[in-house]
């Protein structure tokens, strides 16, 4: 294909304007992992910018040996886990009998489902609910309340939908159960969306913050996004840091720690992304198409 | 039509067990007996998730009565005495609380106003990208801040604009000015950098539900315009942005429907008690009053309010925009 004179500078500008907005999105976080390895002094005069100043790891030594963050690290590992599969379980479970026409009743538990979407109880009303069934300060409390998220069951209905009705056809007639065409015929099928929506719930389950800051009071069981937000938000840590051991805070900015909690909260999403992001995409995609 | 009909003979005389064997006669017979043994398994599967349904989203809406009740600890949701609409009253009949509704409007208000365009722009952009390594390179950075969590971007938010000569930008500002500018304690700086942070980890995933939208466009459409001598824009007018109107318009409607729903994380990470005149909101407010503060009558009444408004917005959205046959449902 030719392109004009105008159609050049257009691509041109086109390449750089991207090529920015790439930029504005990753180079944040490297100012920041910049700052976690630089020194007090190269923090403090505001030397940093993408690169290390004065190398030191001494953000990530306070955290490891003052705070409780591999245990932190290790709840934030058992609620992703565990959370997922439970949710995975519970919205195949779902999506299988509203993708089948002769289901009886799948209208009305579709409008049911989707309503729940559109109007929701709200804060309180669902404490309350978690505190009668004696789940506070229990993972229950993060699991049980988004089993089965709306959106990702619609895509799974509608992938499943998607499925060639002759495979099933085949399949009765030579006498599977339902069970067994779910399990052997309709699951090996979906590999790459089941595999989306697992990432999106672990996700959710990585990132949870507000329901952990609400239902979980046990600093033992508390997550490591509510660890690195306390770390972040107040300073307490540093004072406590200078009365126990001045010459490790000596050493210190409340900076320089911060932007260690941050990097170690994000690493394990930084090394699975690049690994993961075709199954986002595919699932993001599905979503979209049904919209 | 004065004349009352009399009552129907049969359902006068039929007794009870005949009821039922009809009844099931009636399923027998609608439904067929092959497809009534699908159902079995089937309905055992779909029983946990009905439970589910059933104690977590709807029952809940039940203890929405808190609202219309002075709530007491010992006599629990139920035995807690009436209290009408006092709740409400003290929500509309305070100018705080009313400065906390509007802040939701505002701050959710002006994420979309701003936020929305956005990812429609990029993915067009990304759309003209011919070189393919260099459209999933950037892809790959764009989606990136969508996997981190608000505590990051929070982090991050506070590390870059940080007041002090830490923070990259003041740097920069003390450097052209002569001295360093609160970014985080000025309201309408706070203001900007919220809406900013959000579209910062938002933008790029959102596009590629229109980059889903624009690879099913026909190519020939193009071709065709751009023998009738149709430049870019024009093909881009008239070709590219009706074919993505459907989704815009969906998009739209989830978008507005979500309004009230301000997102705790995101004001819970970012505010401070510098700027609370303008980033208070209703999620905050209800986790502070309502757990914190263990008001739970005042809290669920915020809340229902909350529900009621969201759910009022995404049916007249989905009404307006069925007029123009884009409707969701």
């Amino acid at each position: 294909m030719n392109s004009t004179k105008g159609e050049k500078i257009f691509y041109g500008i086109n390449y750089f304007v991207l090529l920015l907005i790439g930029l504005t999105c990753v180079l944040p976080l490297v100012h920041v992992l910049a700052m976690s390895f630089s020194d007090k002094h190269a923090i403090a005069s505001g030397a940093v910018s993408l690169w290390p100043v004065n190398f030191d790891s001494s953000g990530y030594s306070a955290l490891f040996d003052e705070t409780p963050i591999f245990k932190a690290f290790r709840n934030s590992l058992i609620i992703t886990v565990v959370g997922t599969a439970l949710n995975v379980l519970f919205t195949v479970l779902a999506a299988y009998p509203l993708s089948k026409r002769y289901f009886i009743g799948r209208r009305f538990y579709s409008l049911a489902v989707v309503f729940t979407m559109l109007f929701t109880a709200g804060l309180i009303p669902n404490y309350l609910l978690l505190k009668s069934l004696g789940l506070l300060n229990s993972y229950g409390a993060l699991w049980l309340p988004g089993l089965v998220s709306v959106w990702n069951l619609m895509i799974l209905r509608s992938f499943f939908e998607g499925l060639p009705e002759e495979l099933e056809e085949a399949a009765r007639i030579d006498g599977s159960s339902e069970w067994r065409l779910l399990s052997q015929i309709i699951l090996p099928l979906s590999g790459p969306v089941i595999a989306a929506i697992s990432l999106f719930y672990g996700v959710t389950h990585w990132n949870a913050f507000m329901n952990v800051l609400i239902y979980i009071n046990d600093t033992n069981r508390q997550n490591l996004t509510v660890l690195v937000q306390q770390l972040i938000q107040n300073q307490s840590f540093m004072q406590e840091m200078a009365n126990t051991q001045p010459e490790m805070a000596a050493k210190l900015t409340p900076e320089g720690v911060k932007a260690a909690g941050v990097i170690v909260m994000t690493l394990p999403m930084l090394v699975l992304y690049p690994f993961l992001q075709k199954y986002f995409v595919k699932g993001a995609m599905i979503g979209a198409v049904k919209g | 039509m004065s004349k009352a009909l009399p009552p129907p003979a049969s359902a006068i005389t039929n007794p009870s067990q005949e009821q039922a064997r009809t009844r099931s006669n009636w399923l027998v017979r609608k439904y067929g007996k092959r497809v009534l043994k699908q159902n079995v398994p089937l309905y055992l599967m779909f029983l946990p998730i009905m439970i589910f349904f059933l104690v977590f989203k709807y029952y809940p809406m039940t203890g929405l009565v808190i609202a219309f009740k002075k709530y007491s600890f010992l006599k629990g949701i139920w035995g807690s005495p009436s209290a009408g609409l006092h709740s409400f009253q003290m929500i509309f009949n305070n100018d705080q609380m009313i400065k906390i509704i509007w802040n939701t409007f505002k701050l959710s208000g002006l994420s979309i106003l701003i936020g929305f365009p956005l990812p429609i722009i990029l993915a067009l952009l990304l759309n003209e990208v011919r070189k393919m390594i260099f459209k999933r390179f950037i892809q790959t950075f764009v989606y990136l801040p969508h996997f981190l969590n608000w505590v990051i971007v929070g982090g991050i938010v506070v590390t870059v604009f940080s007041q002090n000569e830490t923070g990259v930008i003041n740097h920069v500002v003390k450097w052209l000015t002569g001295s360093t500018f609160p970014f985080l304690y000025n309201e309408t700086s706070w203001t900007s950098i919220f809406i900013a942070s959000g579209v910062w980890k938002e933008a790029g995933w959102s596009a590629i539900i229109y980059l889903a939208a624009l690879t099913t466009i026909d190519q020939s459409l193009y071709e065709a315009a751009s023998i009738d001598g149709a430049n870019k824009w024009q093909q881009t007018i008239r070709i590219t942005i009706p074919a993505i109107m459907p989704t815009v318009i969906i998009m739209l409607i989830l978008k507005i429907g979500h309004l009230m729903e301000l997102g705790f994380d995101q004001v819970f990470v970012l505010q401070n008690d510098a700027v609370s005149n303008v980033a208070e909101v209703i999620s905050t407010f209800m986790y502070k009053i309502g757990i914190q503060q263990a008001n739970f009558s005042l809290a669920t009444a915020m809340g229902l309010f909350e529900s009621i408004v969201g759910l009022v917005l995404v049916l007249t959205a989905n009404s307006i925009a069925r007029r123009f046959g884009q409707g969701l449902w």
